[in-house]
């Protein structure tokens, strides 16, 4: 049994004739212990996915209209609160994005840790437990910086104190929602490194989200790429980066800058993400991709699975004829 | 900390001090003083008046008065109030105890509607109980203070379950202390309801625009997300932060309270420091007025200062220096 099994979640915002489709047949797998990123441009609803799997997503405005999320087998969208409460930060524990926002600004690093152990832990709360945490997340004097209130740190150190939050009920499985965006270059290595080291140690699952390929291949062991609410392509992630199937993912890593190169602008995808609510008919990547033809616009394409291991939403991912490289179209060529 | 509330004690001084300068300053570009009225009887003479004035010093320009009365006031005495033929502290201390009671009555009726009802309606956001709440806060914020006395007056005529206007009973001196005590109370509730009303509303107002702000930070999704139960997530999460910028409402609610206390005072006829204030004002009674506003000035100053110790108690950011 796998310990998370989405398949084909829809998720709507709003009811009725104004619901937008946010997430639309997202079906993904995650193994004990395996690291799953989930790429994206931002609005394709990769948070929203996120968020599903403890069912975070406030109900209304969000509407679950579809699919299963399952957890250790059980559903998630079928779960009673008590039960939802059991599974968040019992087998499922979020890092946010900012660290400095996700940290209550009112009370003690310390006493927001204890409060994690005395609900999932109780004979662990205390105060040699939440050191033990902050010294297994790399803060240097743990005994001095449990009375800490989150404005007195870094951004770096509030990360990892959230990370030894998410850390202190033992969770299966690690979200981690672009957990290094709002910290700055040097600091997103360390906090990335102190992931991967967890991991290693712990034998959870991650599953990171990113707009970053760069991390892609330093963590994951899968890739799933999601654009406008669908994933568009899942692979496992050496392949993926060394050879992308979707035009999507081509035209993705055809914009990551390179170190080592001449070209003198960055490459950009033509157009621009379409918004919740007006995805375009059939495939919703044709109207900027490349190799676009008409009947791209007729029917939503099934993701399908290419070779072992490797699913695209794309019937023409063979098209190699128009490779997609550095030389992608332009911002504004149309 | 103490050096803190030293400070902020120390710096009352200049602004009293402002405060009092003006208030002579104003009061002594009103033609005549208390005894100008006097001249126009016939069996006074004019040497007794001169001879009165002189005594208060109302024949000096308003700035010697000043000096004068700021003289006494450092020795502790307020002055002498003219109309009532005492001194000035003996009347204040009663009146500005009877205003302190109505204020402090009226904060509590206040605080103590405005905020569970703005937590209930922002926790049940769009609810039929919001909208009643809405609908509630609407007519409270729209109704004057002036109007709401009078209805009140009305209803206390028309029902006679309350008394109509005044602090106690004409016979209170010959009422055993527990009946005292009932009779004073009977007297407050109406009066305090009143003043409580008209900031009622925007308390609530804010209170559930303030949660509802909380309610959407990612604090609180983070803290749902590690398993806590709803009402640990609101009461204590959310509540916790959402109650800072109301404790800096409070100060402001303290002055809002004061001046509504002003026109309650002098409608429902409650003998509080306004309605002196106003009295002493006509009667050009000019030690008093200053007194009076001396005194509304300091509860205002220290109604804030509170308010300010109670923000640095709450949240941990802001730091006394």
């Amino acid at each position: 049994m796998n310990l998370l099994e989405i398949k084909n979640l829809k998720m709507d915002f709003g009811a009725d004739a104004e619901a937008l489709r946010a997430v639309d047949g997202v079906s993904l797998v995650i193994g004990a212990g395996e690291t799953v990123c989930l790429v994206g441009e931002s609005g394709c609803g990769k948070t929203v996915t996120a968020l599903s799997i403890a069912r975070l997503v406030p109900t209304p405005p969000a509407n679950y209209v579809g699919g299963e999320i399952l957890l250790n087998g059980q559903d998630v969208l079928k779960m009673s609160n008590g039960e939802l409460r059991g599974i968040r930060g019992g087998v499922v524990s979020y890092v946010f994005q900012e660290p400095g926002a996700s940290l209550n600004p009112v009370f003690r690093i310390g006493n927001q840790i204890r409060e994690s152990l005395k609900l999932h832990k109780p004979e662990k709360a205390t105060n040699e437990e939440v050191i033990r945490l902050l010294k297994l997340v790399g803060i240097p004097a743990p005994e001095s910086r449990i009375k800490n209130y989150p404005f007195e740190m870094s951004g770096g150190m509030q990360q990892r104190v959230m990370i030894a939050m998410a850390l202190a009920s033992e969770p299966k499985l690690l979200v981690a929602d672009e957990p290094t965006t709002a910290l700055d270059v040097t600091i997103q290595a360390q906090i990335l490194d102190l992931l991967s080291d967890l991991k290693r140690r712990l034998g959870m699952a991650i599953l990171l989200i990113t707009h970053n390929l760069g991390i892609v291949g330093d963590m994951a062991d899968r890739v799933a790429v999601m654009y406008a609410g669908q994933i568009v392509e899942l692979s496992p992630a050496k392949e993926l980066l060394r050879r992308p199937l979707h035009p999507y993912t081509k035209a993705l890593m055809a914009s990551v800058p390179k170190l080592h190169g001449t070209a003198d602008r960055l490459s950009a995808i033509p157009g621009n993400v379409p918004r919740i609510g007006n995805f375009p008919p059939g495939c919703r990547f044709a109207p900027r991709c490349p190799i676009a033809r008409p009947e791209c616009s007729e029917k939503i394409p099934e993701l399908v699975e290419v070779e072992a291991g490797r699913f695209v939403r794309c019937p023409f991912w063979k098209n190699e004829r128009e490779n997609i490289t550095a030389e992608a179209p332009r911002r504004g060529d149309k | 900390m103490w050096s803190y509330v030293f400070k902020r004690l120390l710096h009352m001084i200049p602004l009293l001090l402002g405060v009092s300068l003006l208030t002579f300053l104003l009061m002594s570009l009103a033609p005549g003083n208390y005894y100008t009225a006097l001249l126009q009887n016939p069996q006074i003479s004019p040497d007794t008046v001169a001879r009165l004035k002189a005594q208060f010093h109302l024949d000096q320009p308003w700035y010697v008065q000043y000096f004068y009365w700021l003289k006494n006031v450092v020795r502790g005495d307020f002055g002498y109030s003219m109309a009532y033929h005492i001194p000035a502290t003996s009347l204040i201390v009663g009146r500005l105890w009877n205003t302190f009671l109505l204020s402090f009555f009226a904060l509590i009726i206040a605080w103590g509607v405005a905020i569970p009802l703005g937590i209930w309606a922002a926790v049940n956001k769009d609810s039929w109980i919001d909208r009643a709440c809405s609908l509630f806060a609407f007519v409270g914020l729209s109704v004057p203070d002036v109007l709401l006395s009078l209805l009140a007056l009305w209803f206390a005529a028309a029902t006679g379950w309350f008394p109509v206007g005044g602090a106690q009973s004409p016979l209170y001196d010959f009422l055993p202390s527990a009946q005292q005590f009932w009779d004073r109370a009977h007297h407050l509730i109406l009066p305090a309801i009143v003043l409580a009303a008209s900031d009622l509303a925007g308390i609530m107002r804010r209170m559930r625009s303030c949660l509802l702000d909380t309610l959407r930070a990612e604090y609180v999704t983070a803290a749902r997300a590690r398993g806590l139960g709803e009402g640990w997530v609101v009461y204590k999460h959310a509540l916790r932060n959402a109650i800072n910028p109301l404790l800096t409402i409070f100060g402001y609610s303290l002055a809002a309270l004061l001046s509504g206390a002003f026109i309650v005072e002098n409608i429902m006829a409650w003998p509080g420091l306004g309605r002196l204030t106003m009295e002493a004002f006509f009667a050009k009674d000019s030690y008093l007025v200053v007194d009076c506003v001396v005194m509304a000035t300091g509860l205002l100053v220290i109604g804030n200062f509170v308010a300010d110790l109670l923000l640095a108690w709450s949240d941990p950011r802001i730091r006394l220096k």
